[in-house]
């Protein structure tokens, strides 16, 4: 059926994110060059959706200021969810607003504009919900979903044990207006309503939840290194082969790119971005709005966030960092994979270089062991090496 | 200064109306009033803000209804708001309605004539004579748009003019020195003080100029000049969304834009600069040189920022200042071929600066007009246009235009002096500062500020070199929307004079950054208000030891010299802010005021 609206859902703060989420919500952390949430409108808008709806809650300022009352040419409504309660409880703040079926996406979560398409192909009025399942990927983080041999939803299961389910949920969904008081007769987990309790709830009293396969794995935000892998998806050109055929080198009309500067693609240089002399930048670099790779320095596979400085002769790979940071010159990130401690669990080779969040300084000369998560505004002093995790606004002297 | 605005081609006319007034309303808000012609003219105006017009049009059971409609918004020149001075403006029989923005100068000589006609008068307005002039001319036999000119032609002073005429589906237009651009729509078209008021229903505008007239109908529109012959316009797109106009969940338009100000300035900035040359590179004024004298004219925080700019100047070598525009007008600096003289004007229809410019122009002088809104008058008339990208500002306060003046005077006098002024580390300060801008956002601390000193009796801002503009600013911005007694300074000056107002209840806010002997004669004088029980508050990057003499301090991150102004001015915005709020004043629209005062 025709589907005009979508609730995009986007109050989270993403604490697993930490600490590149001190100032902004997950989804306006980088998909390569651009924030998250820009490339989720655009698949909605893609896949013909006109009436935008995003739910924000988590330093909201910043999704305001970044979109403003429109995007591309739609309006967008802006909810607010002043306590984070859960998604159930997020969509719950649009409910007034839209009247019509209408699709729930993710704002941490690049969604395929195929995807949506076919969700909204699928969609009927006889259904409560429509969700996206995709075929394969075995993991804990989505739910295990199987299908009656035809479209209905027969299970759908948060905690899937590794290697019981073929399909798992896809994070793009349609529903019908009911979908709100399904919310509010859903029993509450720890004082919060989460969404998908309330889809567990339609599948098994219902009945009238449809699937839809879709072949695009999922692409999101959930620990610091996804953002390298999200960015590696945006750079991706649409016919890539095996050969490299296909791999973009996009670079902005106002960046400048010095003659004698290597950029191996897929590499995107956004606006008002430079990159000095001898500089090598790529493949797997993005390189955000207004940001410095300065001379003889070595990119490779990084997520450097706008308005950043990377000094000379330095070189960084696996690299994500946040907006303002300033990297010093012959400063040395090896890459990964390392162990990324995030609050008190540790993540056992993970492919990250290291993160270095929002106005955070590494001096000249210093060395970022594998995996190591510097805090906003910290400042690594010059010479040292950096061996844990460095709290928000705090010194390391060596 | 009023807004005005017309419309034909809807079936809605009165909403359309309306919702053109509500953007229109930054221009004045003491009485608003609109005038729907069918058969017959229907007017409805009222004192007060807009809602209170709204409120009187939704109780009607009929509200006015027509093909073509006009609005006004008001902000009181002749005569206090009250119902009857506001427009539209009739005559007698309540077949012609006018709605005027500007100044008539020779309103007492025509209503003296009209009076010894017979005509009766219902205003203490200037523009009720227009109504009454096409009147006398509709029954002299003329045809209406004949009728309009006849009217036209008596007056002498500054107007933009939209008259409805009963059993007309046209409007009849003319303007001389107030704004009034034509928005070109599918088969609709709109007359209006400015293009935010039509941009929901076309981003096609025609920008009229002075001494002519238009007729707009459903199926066209046509432009004379003086000698009615008709004239040729050509017609721009503007980039402006008419949802950009919108509060986007902010409580109010200023903190908005406060907000803003990153993004306005990465615009600001964008292919302005070459990084790998350290170099600005600024296209749109190529042909200007480095003049032997330059002048800046401007009024307000534009002001400000024309002291920052001379500031800028001077050090380059360059002899510089910055005049206000009214004074200006009437008592003009010398001037010769090799002065640049730069209006600084946010929406380039400042009357006052207008003036100036034509002043500078007459006496020979080169003009540049800094400027936010393309194709205003101050751009059209000026040799030379330079605009600051700030993107629309609503709130009467200005905020992000003042950021982005500041940081366009930067390129423009790196531009004219050859490249030599700015030291180095500019470009990569510039490129820093759209960041540096972002961190003071979100280390907000000034809330807690205002609440210590809440109930103050006056409120002084001190600075010295680049920091006395933001002294001035701040002090502006505090005043104008706090309505509190707030004044700006020169450091230096403090002690003769101001001193003696200075005591236990007077905040001094002290813009200290860096360590050099500016910044350290500056701590001389917070020092000098310390000694007299004034609570200081430093607004300082934590160089110099200022913070040893401050009972509160709002930081800013530590830049180039020329950038602290920028960053000290954002803490400053957000103190006069949070204080109106704790307050709770009209902060958006505060008394008396008007965004852009296009009368002098």
């Amino acid at each position: 059926m025709q589907i005009d609206s979508a609730v995009v859902l986007a109050a989270g703060e993403g604490r697993r994110l930490r600490p590149l989420t001190r100032f902004r919500p997950k989804p306006m952390l980088p998909a390569g060059t651009r924030p998250i949430l820009e490339r989720v409108f655009d698949a909605l808008i893609d896949a013909g959706v006109d009436d935008l709806h995003v739910v924000v809650g988590y330093r909201r300022d910043r999704v305001r200021n970044h979109f403003g009352p429109t995007y591309r040419d739609r309006t967008i409504t802006y909810h607010t969810q002043k306590t984070q309660l859960g998604s159930g409880h997020a969509l719950f703040q649009a409910a007034d607003a839209v009247d019509d079926d209408f699709l729930v996406v993710n704002g941490d979560e690049v969604a395929t504009t195929n995807a949506v398409e076919r969700v909204i192909e699928t969609h009927s009025r006889e259904s409560v919900a429509t969700l996206a399942v995709v075929e394969g990927e075995d993991s804990r983080e989505y739910a295990g979903v199987e299908l009656d041999g035809g479209r209905r939803v027969t299970t759908l299961d948060e905690t899937p044990e590794p290697g019981a389910y073929g399909l798992f949920n896809a994070g793009v969904y349609a529903f019908g207006p009911s979908v709100f008081s399904e919310i509010e007769a859903t029993p509450q987990t720890n004082g919060e309503r989460a969404l998908s309790d309330t889809l567990v709830r339609l599948v098994e009293r219902t009945g009238s939840v449809c699937g839809v396969r879709v072949d695009s794995p999922r692409a999101k935000a959930t620990y610091p290194w996804d953002l390298l892998e999200l960015a590696a998806v945006s750079l991706e050109g649409p016919t890539t082969d095996e050969t490299g055929a296909g791999r973009e080198t996009a670079v902005a009309d106002s960046a400048s790119v010095h003659e004698d500067a290597t950029l191996r693609p897929p590499v995107a240089v956004a606006n008002d971005a430079v990159v000095e002399a001898g500089a090598v930048v790529g493949p797997d670099v993005a390189l955000g709005a207004n940001t410095t790779v300065a001379a003889g320095s070595t990119l490779v596979g990084c997520v450097i966030d706008q308005d950043t400085r990377v000094g000379e002769n330095t070189t960084l790979l696996d690299t994500v960092t946040g907006t303002g940071v300033e990297i010093a010159a012959g400063v040395t990130v090896p890459g990964g994979p390392g162990d990324v401690r995030i609050d008190t669990t540790v993540y056992e080779d993970r492919p990250l270089g290291a993160v270095v969040a929002d106005r955070a300084t590494v001096g000249g000369g210093a060395t970022l062991a594998p995996g190591v998560l510097v805090g906003p505004e910290a400042t690594v002093s010059p010479a040292a090496t950096v061996r844990t995790n460095l709290e928000a606004s705090t010194e390391l002297r060596q | 200064m009023c807004g005005i605005i017309g419309v034909v081609g809807h079936d809605d006319t009165l909403s359309v109306v309306l919702d053109g007034l509500s953007t229109l309303e930054y221009r004045g808000y003491d009485s608003a009033g609109v005038a729907l012609t069918g058969d017959e003219v229907e007017v409805a105006k009222r004192e007060g803000k807009l809602e209170v017009l709204q409120e009187l049009l939704s109780g009607r059971a009929s509200p006015p209804s027509g093909s073509v409609g006009v609005g006004h918004t008001r902000w009181s020149t002749h005569g206090p708001p009250t119902d009857a001075n506001a427009h539209p403006h009739t005559d007698d029989t309540g077949r012609v309605a006018v709605v005027h923005n500007g100044i008539i100068e020779n309103y007492q000589h025509l209503r003296d004539e009209l009076c010894d006609d017979g005509v009766t008068f219902e205003s203490d307005t200037d523009t009720e004579v227009v109504p009454k002039l096409v009147a006398a001319a509709l029954d002299d036999g003329h045809g209406p748009a004949a009728a309009v000119r006849h009217a036209v032609e008596r007056l002498e002073g500054s107007y933009a003019i939209v008259v409805t005429i009963a059993g007309e589906d046209r409007l009849f237009a003319a303007r001389e020195d107030s704004p009034l651009v034509l928005g070109l729509g599918e088969e609709a078209y709109y007359l209006a003080s400015d293009v935010p008021a039509f941009l929901e229903h076309t981003r096609e505008v025609v920008y009229l100029d002075d001494g002519e007239f238009v007729t707009i109908g459903a199926d066209g529109y046509r432009v004379t000049d003086t000698d009615s012959d008709p004239v040729e316009k050509s017609s721009t797109t503007v980039d402006w969304d008419a949802e950009q106009t919108g509060k986007g969940g902010y409580d109010h338009y200023m903190l908005k834009e406060i907000h803003e100000q990153p993004t306005a300035l990465r615009q600001s900035l964008s292919g302005r600069t070459d990084p790998l040359a350290g170099r600005v590179m600024l296209e749109e004024v190529e042909g200007l040189t480095r003049p032997e004298h330059v002048q800046f004219v401007a009024a307000g925080t534009s002001y400000h920022a024309g002291l920052y700019g001379a500031e800028l100047l001077r050090r380059a070598g360059v002899p510089a200042s910055a005049y206000l525009s009214s004074e200006y007008a009437t008592s003009p600096a010398p001037v010769s071929k090799a002065t640049l003289v730069v209006g600084v004007t946010q929406s380039g229809e400042t009357a006052d600066t207008l003036s100036a410019l034509r002043a500078a122009r007459d006496r020979g002088g080169e003009t540049l007009a800094l400027t936010n809104v393309v194709g205003s008058t101050a751009a059209r008339e000026c040799a030379h246009a330079l605009y600051i990208r700030a993107g629309p500002e609503i709130g009467v306060a200005a905020t992000k235009t003042f950021s982005s003046q500041l940081v366009t005077l930067n390129l423009l006098v790196e531009h004219l002096t050859g490249q030599d002024a700015g030291t180095r580390g500019l470009i990569p300060a510039l490129r820093g500062l759209p960041d540096d801008l972002q961190s003071v956002l979100d280390h907000e601390e000034t809330t807690s500020v205002v609440d210590d000193y809440l109930g103050k009796e006056s409120f002084f801002f001190v600075g010295r070199g680049l920091h006395h503009p933001v002294a001035l600013e701040g002090a502006l911005k505090f005043k104008e929307i706090t309505y509190e007694h707030a004044e700006g300074f020169a450091a230096g000056e403090l002690k003769h004079g101001t001193l003696a107002l200075v005591t236990e209840e007077t905040p001094v806010f002290a813009v200290v950054t860096g360590d050099d002997e500016r910044a350290r004669k500056t701590i001389g004088n917070v020092k000098e208000v310390q000694a007299r029980g004034a609570p200081v508050v430093a607004v300082t990057d934590g160089v110099s030891e200022v913070e040893r003499y401050a009972d509160r301090v709002l930081r800013v991150p530590e830049t180039h010299e020329r950038m602290s102004p920028v960053l000290a001015n954002v803490q400053l915005q957000l103190v006069a802010y949070h204080m109106a709020d704790r307050l709770h004043r009209s902060i958006d629209k505060p008394r008396n005021l008007a965004k852009s005062v296009t009368v002098e």
